[in-house]
Parts: C-alpha cells; structure tokens; sequence
C-alpha cells in the first residue's frame, strides 16, 4: 500500500500504523523526521502520558523548585507551602512570559518580570499591579492562577506528571516493568540525588536516542575505543548469552543483560552483610569496571524474581532510561525533530561509605554525559541517522529493526512479568515502535488503552 | 561565591618578586599555556599528557542557570557530578581513546583552535603558581558542526627540575546546557 503523504500533511492513522511493521521489524524513516509527525507526538504521546520531573531530594524544602519539561510545554515542580509538590506551567497566565527562568532554585513565589504578577508556590495569583487603579478591580484574581498538570504522584520518591486527567494512576501507568525499573535504583535502600545534572543537545530525534539504550548491538563497536583505552571490558559487560528484553504495558521495555538464575541463586544465599561488603569491594577493587552490586534481600519482594536479575536497560516510556548500574536516570527531551537534549541525573543511596560514594561518582561522570568514554561516541550515529532520514531517496529505505524476530520463547513469571531470554536481540526497539504507533493513532486515553497491542504470547 | 573570591585571591606570593622577575614569570607562563593550546590544536595528545604531573586534577564542574539570590549554588562543588572529574589516570584514558583508531567522536578528527587571554598569575606559592585565563575553544566538526566553548580557568602550574608542569585545571564554561553533540575535545 503506498500512503502518499505530503510535507506538513498530518499523517492518517492508517498511515501512522504503516511505519512500523512488527512482522518484517521495518521502520519508516519519516518517523525521525517529519515536523507534523513531531507536532502529533507532543499532542498524543507528551500530553497524555506520565512524564518524569525530579526526585523529592531535589526539591526538600517549601519553595524549592526545579524546571523540566512536558513535551514542549516548560513547568515548574515546586514543593509548595504546605510541603506538596504542585507542577505549574511556567508561563504567565497575562502575557506568557516564562515566570521561572532559572533551572532550579529556591522562591517565596513567582513574580513575571514582564509586568508583575505574582503567584504563590500552589500556582494561585495573589499579586497583580495595579488592581485597583487600572482594572478598577473589574479582574477576577481566582480565575488565573498559573496551569497545572492534571495528576502528579511519585513512585519511591521519583516524581511524575502528566497533562491528562484521564491518564491511569502512575501505578498502574509504571505496570510490573516501569515499576522494576524505577525499582532498580532503590533496590538497596532508599536514594538522595547527587547534585549536578548534566546537560546537553544533540541534534538527533528524540526517539533514536531513546531506542539506543535497548541497543547492545552497538556497544562492541560504537563503544570499541572505552574499551581499548581501558575505561571498562566492554566484552564482559555485554554478556551475549544472558540478555533479557522485558515487555510492560504503554511501551515500557527493558532490554540487556541478566544474572544467570544459577547467579542469583548463590547472591540469594548471601546475607545482606555479605552482599554490601561485596559491593563496596568490587567498587574499590575496581573503581571503573564495575559490576551491578549484589541487590539487597528486600530488592527480590520489590523487584519480583525476574526484575531483580535484571541488568539490563529500562525505559519508561516516552523517555525515561535508567541506567544499568542503577544509580542514574537520563532524560531524552524532544527539542523540535532534529534536537534532543539529554539530561543525566545521579542517585546514590543514603549513608553510602564515602570512599565508595566518591568513586562512584567519578565513575558516572567518566561514563555518561558529553564528555563520557562511552557517550561521546553515540551523539553523532544519532545525529547522523536524522540527517539522513531527511533525504528524499535515502528516506524511501525503511531500517531494518528485525534481529532476532520470530526466535524467541515468551516466558510469564509468577508475577505476571512478561520476557524472553536471549542473545543480543531488537525485541526491545520493535516493542517500543509498535506502542509508538498504539499513541500516535489514539484519540483518547481510552482509545490508547482499547486499542494497545497485547502482551506477547508464545513466539516473538 | 568560590568564583568571585578566587578573582580576587590575594597575590602575596606575587608581591615578593621583583618587577622583572614577574615580568618573566609571567612571559615564561604565556609562552607554556600557548605551546599547551597548540599541541592540542596539532593533535598531540601524548605530549600533551606528558605537561601534565602524575598527581593533578582536571576539573570541570556543572554551571547552571541560577537566580542571583541562588548564585552560590551556580557551579557544583568538588565531590557532586562535573563533566570531568579526571587524574592522570583518566587523562590518560582520554588520549588512548584517541589514539585507539576506534574512537569514532574524533574520527574523521575536529579541527580545534584554543585561544588563551586575559593571562594572570594569581599566586606564586614555592614551586606552584596559580594562573587564571580566559579561553575560547572553537571546534569544527565534519562539514556542518561547529561548537565554541568559552570560560575561565584556574591553571595550577609547578616547576619540576626547572620546567614547568600542568598539575591541576578547573575549567569553568559560560554556557549551562552544553550546546553540542559531546565534548570529545580536550579543554
């Protein structure tokens, strides 16, 4: 079928479920490139669905506030007077100007520079120049208070938002893999932001950066120089036999390596004394080839049988990785079709040694970030594959995404956790295009979730 | 406020030389820093590391967009994330990576001018000098990418066996969000 679509046209959504096919595992390049395409995602997927904001350590006190994004909508997460975390549109109600043009901060309340209105930390409007002489009162005050998100809630302290009151709970929206990777940072205890959050842009689309955290294909080659430098073994992190690619509701998937059940078996035996003693050797011994430290006995009631040998990459979808050492979180901010800005966040657990804090610290800013022996390298295959979905001819020749199609056996936990264990595979990337197609073609959150592909069964 | 208090260090070490001695202190520090510059702009990577002590410290810090009432917390501190937080170890990590043939960030190679002003020594302390510049690194990348990084930085230099030695770098950027694909360039 050819879907003849002009530039600036807005996609049908017969031709939006044409550009990815799960059986030939074929993506259309369009998708990396078209501004209609790009306007439709903020609408259909940034406006519904649950997007992350910060962590409560990044906000402690009443009048904290740290700015992010919903798409391309700008807010502000403050913790409110009362000690509530509200999430405002950073934009004046008047005139549109940002309120908020720091990145993060401490305020009494937010005062436009434009012409002074002044909004309290909940988003009321409580100061407006000139009410009396100007408006000659005739303003209603109540009436406009700043936009907020229709739900905020946290999971572990990791705080959400989503512009759609008909959104599903952040519980239910997480499901059994969004929960597992937000649970993997606090498998063993609770977590505090470290402060600093690098920050840069790339321009490639949003979503090629997001698929390249279930890519390990990648890694032996685009990664090949942190290995030779001797940053980290990059042959002993893949672990080619024990891959686990993870499927969660609304597009949610983890993909890489997993302990060996025999593995877990032996860390299942091990006191939780024993466990951190490990830990904190194998970051001393070998403070930049670390290995995923023993998870804490709690981690199994928490993460479930599967998702604590997990050592894999989670997303949550859209754009939430965590990373798979478990101590960072990196946002993929869509900036237009051709930019994404890329945010680092690190968290480590309260009361950590600080030798091992320490090192683990320099080890993150070692590997991640622009200037990281494994990160320096993936920004311009990214920037590259969008530029090259541009071209008139080159756009014609859909990716190739179908490593490992029809080869492997869905497995079903106890707990319901959907996988299959593999090689090195694009189960992940073909999960994530498929639910693309499920939002981009909704209407409607009920729409989203009559419509959404089912779990996998049998063989994928 | 570490920044505007380090502007302002006191110079005491300074102020013992004789005004020829600093003269040629400070041309002998120029002449260093602009020899650096152009073995990275030349690609030398390994004799770059070779300028550099076997205990230093190479340091860029995170700077944010903060409010003046929050400008204390405008860069992060010693111990919270950076860009670089690097030894001589690591420094040298960073030039084998290059060396590699697999790094794929450099190659085809950037094309980089380090423009070093505004040189001060700030302290003469022994056989260590603190020096502040101002610098601008341009990169140009494939045919399109171009970056350009500009900041303050706080050299410390030590005389070893009469020559001098980069023991310790804290780069400070003026650009909060770093506007390009990686910093696969040395600072």
């Amino acid at each position: 079928m050819d879907l003849v679509q002009e530039p600036g046209d807005i996609p049908s959504k017969a031709a939006i479920r044409s550009y990815f096919d799960p059986s030939e595992g074929t993506l259309d390049r369009r998708v990396f490139a078209d501004q209609s395409l790009y306007d439709l995602e903020m609408k259909n997927i940034y406006a519904r669905a649950w997007n992350f904001m910060c962590h409560e350590s990044h906000i402690p006190n009443p009048g904290d506030y740290f700015i992010n994004y919903i798409g391309e909508d700008q807010v502000i997460v403050v913790r409110d007077k009362q000690g509530e975390v509200q999430v405002l549109l950073n934009t004046c109600r008047h005139r549109g100007n940002a309120l908020c043009r720091a990145e993060q901060g401490n305020a009494k309340s937010f005062v436009c520079s434009y012409h002074g209105w002044n909004y309290d930390l909940n988003g009321d409007l409580i100061g407006v120049p000139g009410l009396s002489s100007y408006y000659r009162k005739d303003f209603d005050k109540s009436q406009w208070g700043l936009a907020k998100a229709a739900q905020v809630d946290h999971f572990h302290g990791f705080y959400f938002a989503t512009l759609d009151s008909d959104a599903p709970p952040l519980h239910d929206y997480l499901g059994e893999v969004g929960r597992i990777g937000l649970g993997l940072l606090v498998a063993n205890g609770p977590v505090e932001a470290v402060d600093g959050i690098q920050k840069n842009v790339i321009d490639c689309n949003w979503k090629i950066a997001v698929d390249n955290l279930f890519d390990w294909y990648h890694v032996q080659y685009s990664h090949a120089s942190a290995g030779a430098a001797g940053f980290m073994d990059i042959a002993a992190i893949l672990h080619p036999n024990n891959q686990m690619v993870m499927f969660g509701e609304y597009g949610h998937a983890i993909s890489g390596p997993v302990i060996p059940e025999e593995k877990q078996a032996e860390i299942d035996a091990m006191t939780d004394e024993e466990r951190l003693a490990a830990a904190a050797a194998g970051m001393l011994k070998n403070p930049d080839k670390p290995v995923v430290p023993p998870r804490l006995s709690t981690a199994r009631d928490m993460l479930g049988p599967t998702g604590v040998r997990c050592m894999g990459h989670p997303n949550i979808f859209p754009n939430l990785w965590v990373s798979t050492n478990g101590t960072q979180l990196s946002l993929r901010l869509p900036r237009g079709p051709f930019a994404t800005e890329i945010w680092w966040f690190t968290f480590l657990p309260k009361g950590l040694p600080e030798e091992v804090r320490k090192q683990q610290i320099a080890f993150n800013a070692h590997l991640f970030g622009p200037a990281g022996m494994l990160e320096q390298d993936d920004g311009e295959n990214w920037s590259q594959s969008t530029r090259a979905s541009r071209g008139t001819v080159s756009r014609k020749y859909r990716h190739h995404l179908a490593m490992g199609l029809g080869h492997d056996e869905v497995l079903y936990d106890e707990r319901g956790a959907v996988r299959v264990e593999t090689t090195i595979s694009e189960h992940a990337q073909r999960w994530l295009y498929t639910y693309w197609m499920n939002w981009m073609s909704a209407d409607s959150w009920a729409d989203i979730k009559a419509n959404q592909p089912a779990l996998p069964k049998g063989r994928v | 406020m570490a920044q505007a208090k380090a502007v302002h260090a006191e110079t005491t070490g300074l102020d013992t030389l004789a005004p020829r001695q600093r003269m040629e202190l400070q041309f002998e520090i120029e002449q260093f820093l602009y020899a650096e510059a152009a073995m990275i702009d030349g690609r030398e990577y390994r004799a770059w590391l070779d300028l550099w002590t076997e205990d230093c410290s190479y340091w860029m810090p995170i700077r944010r967009t903060v409010t003046l009432s929050d400008i204390d917390r405008e860069f992060t501190r010693r111990g919270d994330m950076s860009f670089y937080d690097d030894n001589k170890q690591s420094l040298a990590m960073r030039v084998a990576k290059m060396e590699s043939g697999s790094s794929w960030s450099e190659d085809p190679p950037s094309r980089t001018r380090h423009i070093v002003g505004n040189v001060r020594i700030t302290d003469v302390k022994g056989d260590e000098m603190t020096v502040e510049v101002a610098f601008l690194l341009y990169r140009s990348r494939l045919n399109t990418e171009e970056s350009m990084w500009v900041g303050r930085r706080v050299d410390r230099l030590r005389r070893v066996d009469g020559a001098l030695k980069l023991c310790g770098r804290e780069i400070y950027l003026d650009q909060t969000l770093i506007r390009a694909t990686n910093m696969s360039t040395l600072f």
